[in-house]
């Protein structure tokens, strides 16, 4: 459960660097021969593609974590775990 | 010297890669990854000027590596090495070799960048390769403690990212000198994410669980290079922005004191040297400018305790006290508590004279208190008996000469330190520890709650400290 809360957390984030990046303008910034519009930055969402891409990887690392400790002691309960666990 | 600097971030990845497609060559080339990121420190040390690069326009990634970098970068090659050497003739996989160098490359890249996108990553790949070691062993208890610091280090890192687009949005770049224009609140997202990925204060306070509980390799490589990796962003941002040094100096005397009052009353050897890390952290961010060999001299010696701490007859220091220790094991045991607590001829004595000498006057008498404590600290190493005992195992002493040799040579750096005065000071203080320690703390059997140490409390010390540095960032920033 907590690992799926960080994930809201992290969508939160990547929300907030698209929301930054729409700030002055919607459009893709496509180098074309158009006339001039407001364009989205594209710095911020070239930049949170590589945080997505690092968040997406540690979730399913933890699952599988997760999967094993479950399978050893059938519980999800972090607490229960924390307290087999902690000398 | 840049195309240098470029292939030698990006080499360790490439071994790493290799090592996985050449499982034969494991520890070779892992090493041969060290040997050449120690033969680039010493380059540095050369170099005149800082060297700075950029890449595309001012969003791309900076690097910038001076003689602070090469300090760090130094210590991450000799802890590396030694790692790799206590290794050596284990039956260790090529898994945790390319674990190790990939380590080693990422704790690189955050020594050399200047931007924060680029910190971002490389603290990520730190994070996700150290997990993997952590877990090595694939026992519960190891996986419990290896999900808890990348949880713990991920939300951190989450907080980091929205402080970095502030930043962005204030500036139209990455790098750390915009933190200067940023609002105070991007200030205190992207410090409450530094700090708790360098084990900084009681959000540091992941740290002591994390590595008593590893491996003894991996403790060393831990405690020795890893949490740098988090407190050398703030001892550059403290250099590049003056603004925020005086938060980083509260901080640096804060965790010096609050590591130290822990491992006093603590009885598990692993444990002591855990918390004992967070201050000496702290001693670190308490003078930036001369943080590198701060750091170099705590990696060595901390990572050379962790790796007989580990060959140690037992972990309990009360059980220690009974048990003799096999003479040469106790004698590294001595040499490297001795560094730590500042006994002149090893490179802690220089260190803490160095830092010592440029700390702000309202520092100084918190930390000559924190020195006396960490002489008690390691009064709590140096006084156990020896004598016959069980042999370490093979590859440690491999491990240890590198070490400890360094611990000797890199004296050499600071050799002004050696006045009457300054031989005098440490020997009253040392003196003065130990009639403390033999008086009032060998018999001392309090131990303070660790319920700060719990899994739900890490996190929301998280928010405390977010909302604390935001207005210490509010007070620095605006007036």
């Amino acid at each position: 459960m907590k690992i799926v809360a960080m994930d809201v957390m992290s969508t939160g984030v990547i929300a907030y660097y698209v929301a930054v990046a729409s700030r002055n303008g919607l459009f893709t910034p496509i180098f074309i021969n158009a006339e001039k519009r407001s364009y989205a930055d594209p710095v911020p969402q070239a930049v949170i593609l590589t945080a997505i891409v690092i968040g997406f990887s540690i979730q399913a690392l933890m699952l599988v974590g997760v999967m094993k400790l479950a399978r050893d002691n059938p519980t999800l309960e972090s607490n229960e775990i924390q307290k087999n666990n902690t000398p | 010297m840049n195309n240098i600097t470029v292939a030698w971030a990006a080499l360790p990845f490439f071994l790493g890669f290799a090592i996985y497609l050449i499982p034969k060559l494991d520890r070779y080339l892992a090493l041969l990854g060290t040997i050449i990121s120690f033969a680039y420190a010493l380059r540095l040390f050369i170099e005149e000027s800082p060297l700075t690069l950029q890449f595309l326009d001012n969003f791309g990634v900076t690097l910038m590596v001076d003689r602070l970098s090469a300090f760090f970068i130094l210590t991450n090659a000799l802890v590396t090495a030694a790692v790799i050497l206590y290794c050596w003739r284990s039956d260790k996989s090529a898994f945790f070799y390319t674990q190790a160098i990939i380590v080693h490359g990422s704790v690189n890249a955050a020594f050399a960048c200047t931007d924060f996108i680029s910190l971002y990553v490389a603290l990520e790949v730190s994070g996700i390769a150290a997990f993997l070691l952590i877990a090595y062993p694939r026992s519960d208890r190891s996986i419990w403690v290896a999900l808890r610091y990348l949880f713990v280090s991920n939300t951190a890192m989450l907080f980091y990212l929205v402080g970095a687009v502030l930043v962005y949005q204030a500036n139209y770049s990455f790098a750390y000198d915009g933190l200067r224009d940023a609002p105070p609140e991007a200030l205190a997202l992207i410090f409450v994410g530094l700090l708790v990925k360098g084990g900084v204060f009681i959000s540091g306070l992941w740290l002591p669980l994390t590595h008593s509980e590893s491996e003894t390799p991996v403790s060393a490589l831990l405690s020795g290079v890893v949490v740098k990796a988090g407190v050398y962003p703030l001892v550059r941002c403290a250099l590049i922005v003056e603004e925020v040094d005086p938060i980083v100096r509260i901080f640096g005397v804060a965790t010096a004191f609050l590591g130290v009052i822990y491992a006093i009353f603590e009885n598990d050897t692993k444990r002591v040297l855990a918390l004992s890390t967070i201050s000496q952290l702290g001693w670190i961010l308490a003078a930036p400018q001369q943080g590198g060999y701060y750091a170099l001299a705590h990696g060595l010696a901390k990572s050379a305790l962790f790796l007989t701490a580990g060959n140690l007859p037992s972990r309990s220091l009360k059980e220690l006290q009974n048990k003799p220790i096999n003479t040469p094991t106790w004698v590294v045991l001595v040499v490297g508590s001795l560094s730590i607590s500042g006994f002149p001829l090893l490179t802690g004595f220089g260190a803490k004279a160095l830092t010592m000498k440029n700390i702000l006057p309202w520092q100084v008498i918190a930390m000559n208190i924190a020195v006396v404590g960490t002489v008690i600290v390691y009064a709590k190493f140096i006084f156990l008996p020896r004598g016959e005992g069980k042999k370490p195992k093979p590859g440690f002493w491999a491990a240890i000469i590198l070490l400890i040799g360094w611990l000797l040579t890199a004296n050499a750096v600071y050799y002004e330190a050696y006045t009457v005065e300054g031989i005098a000071k440490a020997f009253i203080t040392l003196a003065g520890g130990w009639l403390l320690y033999w008086l009032i703390f060998r018999r001392a059997a309090g131990k303070l709650p660790s319920f700060l140490e719990e899994f739900d409390h890490l996190i929301g010390v998280m928010s405390v400290i977010s909302v604390l540095l935001f207005w210490m960032a509010f007070l620095c920033l605006d007036i």
